[in-house]
């Protein structure tokens, strides 16, 4: 038993090297490279701040109230959804499907490493430094001009935003992964892909925050997967206090699934191994 | 100028050529695009549901904003794709194959790539625009302004594309900043029109022209105002001009990085 103990936390120890090396190295690159965060800040202001000032208009219209939503919340849940795309989770498809497409996946596929875990880690190390910073500022930026509401202020809110986020990007980078590793059966998944982003974009509050929708499309927001990767934008809401411990259930549910279907897919796909290039 | 643009139309028919010959993949590219554009149909149109009908604005006139910015987006990017590669030419160093063309330039360039997930965007912008003139009970005159509102539309869509890829040659790496400098252009566009009043209408219709990719063109045919119709012209013939003057300013700045390839 101590044997096995001993290799799995070898095993463990190892993955965690290599995740620590590649984000130290990525999180270095962008420090060197501040013009990419200026770029990540600017594509925030672009959509995200445009879209608040919309819908700051919009509420006045409507005497600052929604479907029982003030501005204050629906500002806040929409900007955690833009913050949240900043790590681009969702880039590790077209990455997967680019080393297959150019036959780097051959290479990859050789070294002493675990494929998947090498391009996990490196599409968090890509945006972490930009999601750190863009957070922060975001953060106060917004708590200045809008204010905080109080339910950002209870004493869960914070453990449990961890705890979804956390969820969350094991989630997305296991629902994407999944449609990046259809690469190996279709070479161009950017159909699927752009489906399967929009439903995300859809049902995670990205450009209608979450408490204006109506009852059934609510539903399949937290009951799929693809609302569940986005909870982050639930966690400002009144009702969080009474639903976050059903809410991260079914986040576990569903990353426990993805990775599932992730492990069975890419299992399927290196015997598939189809090389266009070298 | 006609040769020029007998040589546009034979590259694009070429493009369109070699993009069928992987038919699957064509196909799945329009389907797949066109299910794509409707995500925005059902977020505007729950959130009209939401927040009501704004300054005139129903859920059609959504369709109607999403029919005119889908198809100019869709016919620029599939008649001159090539624009938006600049960047990744110009730092790659496969530009040079186009400066030392005996052709235009920017067609060279703009029909150096087609994209066939643009069909996606045609295909869905006529059919948005068709339940949009079935909605409203379209007129004559309507339809007229409809067809010279969409020339419009495209006309400050490419006028958009190619201002902000004339930053390519300002920057050692511009893909990033032309992509979020376009997203700031695109974005506006597929929202919804009746939230955009004041200063924003205002700076969003000058001096980022995305508002007349769209929601203009709709309340000028809901409303036919002829009024809205002429700043609406003006400013997309002054943006096409200042883009190809920033376009012919950039490329005077233009340093090769070839590394001996000559592109490919």
């Amino acid at each position: 038993m101590i044997p096995i103990l001993k290799q799995s936390l070898e095993i463990f120890m190892k993955v965690i090297r290599l995740g620590s090396k590649i984000i130290q190295t990525l999180v270095r690159d962008r420090i060197y490279y501040p013009g990419k965060l200026m770029v990540d800040t600017f594509g925030m202001v672009a959509r995200c701040g445009v879209l608040l000032l919309l819908y700051w208009y919009v509420f006045r219209l409507n005497n600052g109230m929604v479907n029982g939503t003030t501005f204050l919340i629906a500002a806040w849940s929409m900007f955690l959804y833009f913050a949240f795309s900043v790590l681009r989770l969702r880039g590790i498809s077209k990455e997967i499907m680019r080393d297959i497409r150019s036959g780097t996946v051959e290479i990859l596929l050789c070294k002493p490493i675990s494929y998947l875990s090498y391009r996990m880690w490196w599409q968090v190390g890509t945006g972490l430094y930009s999601f750190l910073v863009i957070s922060l500022v975001g953060v106060i930026a917004l708590a200045f001009i809008v204010g905080i509401p109080e339910t950002m202020s209870a004493r869960i809110f914070i453990p449990t935003l961890v705890i979804v986020v956390l969820l969350g990007v094991l989630l997305s980078l296991f629902l994407y992964t999944a449609v990046g590793l259809l690469a190996f059966w279709i070479e161009d998944i950017d159909p699927v892909f752009w489906v399967v982003d929009k439903t995300v974009m859809i049902l995670g509050g990205s450009y209608l925050p979450v408490a204006l929708f109506p009852d059934l499309m609510y539903k399949f927001a937290v009951w799929s997967p693809f609302g569940a990767s986005q909870f982050v934008t639930h966690t400002v809401y009144e009702t969080w206090g009474v639903e976050w411990m059903m809410k991260v259930g079914i986040q576990v549910f569903w990353v426990v699934a993805f990775l599932v279907i992730t492990l069975l897919l890419f299992a399927k796909a290196r015997k598939k191994v189809s090389v266009n290039g070298g | 100028m006609i040769k020029e643009l007998s040589f546009a139309l034979y590259a694009i028919k070429k493009n369109i050529q070699s993009s069928a010959e992987l038919r699957t993949s064509f196909l799945m590219n329009i389907v797949g695009m066109t299910i794509n554009n409707t995500a925005f149909i059902i977020i505007w149109v729950f959130f009209v549901k939401s927040v009501g009908v704004i300054h005139g604005w129903t859920a059609a006139d959504i369709i109607g904003l999403l029919g005119f910015s889908s198809l100019s987006y869709g016919v620029v990017h599939s008649i001159a794709s090539g624009i938006g590669l600049t960047a990744e030419y110009v730092s790659s160093g496969s530009f040079d194959r186009f400066m030392v063309s005996p052709k235009n330039l920017l067609i060279r360039i703009a029909t150096s790539r087609f994209s066939a997930s643009a069909i996606g965007d045609i295909v869905f912008g006529l059919v948005c625009l068709g339940v949009y003139s079935f909605l409203i009970h379209i007129s004559i005159v309507q339809i007229i302004l409809m067809v010279f509102l969409v020339v419009v539309s495209t006309m400050v869509f490419l006028a958009a594309l190619i201002a902000v890829m004339s930053a390519s040659f300002l920057f050692t790496d511009a893909h990033a900043v032309t992509s979020s400098l376009f997203e700031l252009f695109l974005t506006p566009t597929l929202f919804h029109g009746g939230s955009f009043q004041g200063a924003t209408r205002f700076i969003f219709t000058f001096f980022i022209p995305s508002l007349i990719a769209g929601a203009l063109p709709v309340e000028i045919v809901r409303d036919v105002s002829l009024e809205k119709l002429v700043i609406v012209s003006v400013v997309a013939i002054v943006w096409f001009l200042l883009s190809l003057k920033l376009f012919t300013a950039g490329v005077k700045k233009y340093e090769s990085s070839n590394l001996m390839t000559f592109g490919n």
